[in-house]
């Protein structure tokens, strides 16, 4: 699959600190990126690179197979996590502002600001100033800026924190139309949920350096190391004690109809069978079936883990 | 699209929302008024009296002041009789001055009483009109009446026309008073100007940087045109009140300015003008005259706008430059104001030592500061007015656009940094790292 975006060992160095440490990832083209991470990890920094804003110390980007240049952004929307909005200045002179920066013509922003105006019913905001909007109205006008100008990458920056769910997910839909129409798309966020719910590959930047990436489902099989989880009739005090002294990673708990359900991690010494054997055994099975790792639990597991290690080294 | 195209639609932006202001449209209005009465003021204020005249009631026990006692703008005198402890409820009379009887052998035997503040004109006035007479008085007693007329004959006034000599000939000049009086005009309009759109840069770049608009404008513009179109549109609002000040400026001197001369007066400067005037004649003092005429010629009014304007621009763009880059650096306007400190300090100096050069345009400290980029605008145009070479003016504005290159190439390193910083409040030191960045 052909790259709109590749990033090859970017640093960027501030006083005191590093932003990040040699990082490289690839976006594919029409791909639904996540770029994930702790606050303070890198990712900002990383999109300001991308954005052509700061300047890498070394390493290089490259954007549709060609070094990343000025004029590029305007083939870039991205509408970064803190934003605002001019206050005194009147909505729709403020729109065609911004749509001209990004390379339209008065009149063609103008044109294609009221189609969008229109499809969000707030026409009658063109002339009122900013001041007198409430923040979600603002962060709706803030939208349309970022895509008017038709970008080949769109980059959200916790695109949906502070959206009420039912304007979170009309902009969820307008992002995924855009997607459909064949735009890329960049989400860094937090928000696991939504990672899994829609993207196609993600990279998790931690401490300024890029430590997991790939396909999600590849991920959370990968990761999930071949889990399985049991509902079970019985006592389960026998089983547990029997995996443990395997070796195996097991956690119980009682659900609502009385049973127990068993999460076993079986690695690459037991077959499937084996463990069938095993809990069977000692119990009734009602249902078993593959318990893949949320990404909300990767996430954590592989930022702790990667923590421990760099303190170990430290 | 083009680098330039996008930095020319910030300085629309900032320019239009600027201009449309009603604060704009009003200080633009009255400004040119103030400046034109701060010009003509040490000229005619020794002509113009705006104190109203006082009724003082004179209580003359000695029989021979009262009769003698002039009226002036000031205090108008009434003969009075009454006893000292009814003087305070006399409201008719604004005061009243009490003559002791032995006045003529003991001039100190005076007392005023006013009923709101004394003015000290009005007691110097009255303390010589009470001496005048007691001259008199005492002249009549020597019985030598025509000593009076021989003093009135030897008394000289002197009042001078000056005249620059410029490439060995004489031309019309103005005198020092005036000059210093226009130095100290332009220096005060150069200090306003600098400080006040310096610190327009730098307060609505904190507010950017605050309210966060400024995330989003760098998507799509460097942030090194971003600063560049702040300072362009400011400072071309900037030139705009000024240049519509000295529209007005000229409107008001070549035209309705000399509808209030009187025509003696008009006579007097048009005399004046041609060389032709004499000061003993004139009806009004020298300064006055040449004050008139110089507020009433547009052709060194335009000349001096002319520099001004230059002069302006350079300094505007050296220190909102600075501005900016402190403006880029804290949060909010207390923060800066310990880094603001490297900018007012100059601005001060220079408009501080203008006020004393301009009673010594020629000294070595006053070329020094008038070549220097950080005090040059305001002395030099202090200078100006008395008439200093060209080249020293010229040097003066090369140096001044000069440093504002590198100031501002400094300012556009700190600016993009800075801009993406909030919380701690940086020094100087922080500063200039982060202009190392890459």
């Amino acid at each position: 699959m052909e790259n709109i975006l590749e990033v090859q060992n970017v640093s960027k160095h501030y006083t005191g600190h590093t932003a990040l440490d040699n990082v490289s990832l690839s976006i594919p083209k029409g791909s639904i990126y996540g770029l994930l991470g702790p606050n303070g990890a890198g990712k900002t920094t990383l999109i300001r690179i991308i954005n052509h804003i700061t300047a890498p110390d070394s390493g290089r980007v490259l954007f549709e197979g060609h070094q990343l240049v000025e004029n590029d952004v305007e083939s870039i929307g991205y509408l970064p996590e803190e934003r605002g909005l001019y206050k005194k200045m009147k909505v729709g002179d403020q729109a065609v502002f911004f749509a001209m920066l990004k390379g339209l013509s008065r009149k063609e922003a103008t044109s294609r600001l009221k189609e969008w105006f229109e499809k969000f019913g707030i026409l009658d905001w063109w002339n009122k100033k900013v001041e007198e909007l409430s923040k979600g109205m603002a962060q709706k006008i803030q939208f349309i800026v970022t895509v008017l100008h038709k970008p080949k990458l769109l980059i959200f920056d916790e695109p949906f924190s502070g959206f009420d769910p039912i304007n979170a997910n009309l902009l969820k839909e307008e992002i995924l139309s855009l997607h459909r129409e064949g735009a890329t798309v960049i989400f860094s966020t937090h928000n696991m949920a939504s990672v899994e719910a829609l993207c196609d590959e993600i990279t998790l930047i931690n401490n300024s350096h890029n430590i997991l990436t790939g396909n999600v489902n590849e991920i959370r099989h990968r990761i999930g190391g071949n889990r399985t989880a049991f509902v079970v009739e019985g006592e389960t005090g026998p089983i547990e004690s029997e995996i443990k002294q395997m070796g195996l990673p097991v956690t119980i708990e009682t659900i609502d109809s009385g049973d127990h359900r068993l999460l076993i991690k079986r690695g690459d010494s037991v077959t499937m069978r084996q463990l069938i054997e095993i809990v069977n055994s000692k119990a009734i099975i009602k249902s078993l079936e593959p318990a893949l790792p949320s990404m909300e639990e990767i996430f954590i597991e592989t930022v702790n883990q990667f923590n421990t290690i760099s303190h170990v080294n430290e | 699209m083009s680098m330039s195209n996008k930095t020319f639609i910030i300085v629309r932006r900032e320019y239009l929302e600027r201009v449309k202001k009603k604060s704009f449209i009003i200080t633009t209005i009255l400004m040119p008024v103030l400046m034109l009465v701060l010009m003509c003021l040490p000229g005619l204020l020794m002509n113009v009296n705006i104190s109203e005249a006082r009724s003082i009631g004179v209580v003359d026990n000695s029989g021979v002041i009262a009769g003698g006692l002039q009226d002036n703008e000031l205090a108008k005198y009434t003969r009075v009789d009454i006893a000292p402890d009814s003087m305070y409820s006399r409201e008719d009379y604004d005061g009243f001055v009490i003559i002791n009887s032995d006045i003529l052998t003991n001039p100190s035997g005076v007392t005023l009483y006013t009923r709101d503040a004394g003015s000290m004109e009005l007691e110097r006035s009255l303390s010589e009109n009470i001496a005048n007479i007691i001259e008199n008085e005492r002249l009549k007693q020597l019985e030598k009446t025509d000593v009076k007329e021989v003093l009135e004959s030897v008394r000289a006034d002197v009042s001078m026309s000056t005249f620059r000599l410029t490439d060995g000939e004489a031309s019309s000049g103005t005198s020092s008073i005036i000059s210093y009086a226009i130095g100290i005009v332009m220096s005060v309009l150069l200090y306003m100007f600098l400080l006040m759109y310096g610190q327009m840069v730098m307060t609505s770049i904190i507010e950017e940087k605050n309210n966060r608009v400024l995330e989003l404008v760098v998507t799509s513009v460097k942030p090194t045109q971003i600063m560049l179109g702040k300072i362009m549109g400011v400072g071309l609002v900037a030139v705009t009140q000024l240049a519509l000040w000295t529209v007005i400026m000229l409107v008001l001197s070549a035209s309705i300015i000399p509808l209030f001369f009187s025509p003696e007066i008009a006579a007097e400067v048009a005399a004046y003008n041609t060389g032709a005037l004499d000061p003993a004649a004139s009806s009004i003092s020298i300064e006055g005259v040449q004050a008139l005429s110089v507020i009433g010629n547009p052709w060194y009014i335009a000349g001096i706008f002319g520099y001004l304007f230059l002069f302006l621009v350079g300094g505007f763009l050296l220190y909102s430059a600075m501005y900016a880059a402190i403006g880029s650096s804290v949060d909010n306007i207390q923060d800066g104001s310990q880094l603001q400190s490297f900018v007012i300090i100059p601005l001060i100096l220079g408009f501080i030592v203008s006020t004393t050069i301009a009673a010594n345009p020629i000294s070595s400290l006053a070329t020094w500061l008038s070549i220097i980029p950080f005090t040059s605008p305001m002395v030099m145009m202090t200078r100006i007015p008395f008439g200093i070479p060209t080249w020293e003016i010229i040097l003066s504005l090369v140096v001044l656009y000069l440093s504002f290159l590198g100031v501002v190439w400094f300012a556009a390193k700190v600016y993009r940094v800075g801009i993406f910083m909030h919380g701690k409040k940086p020094s100087l030191k922080q500063l200039i790292q982060w202009a190392r960045y890459k």
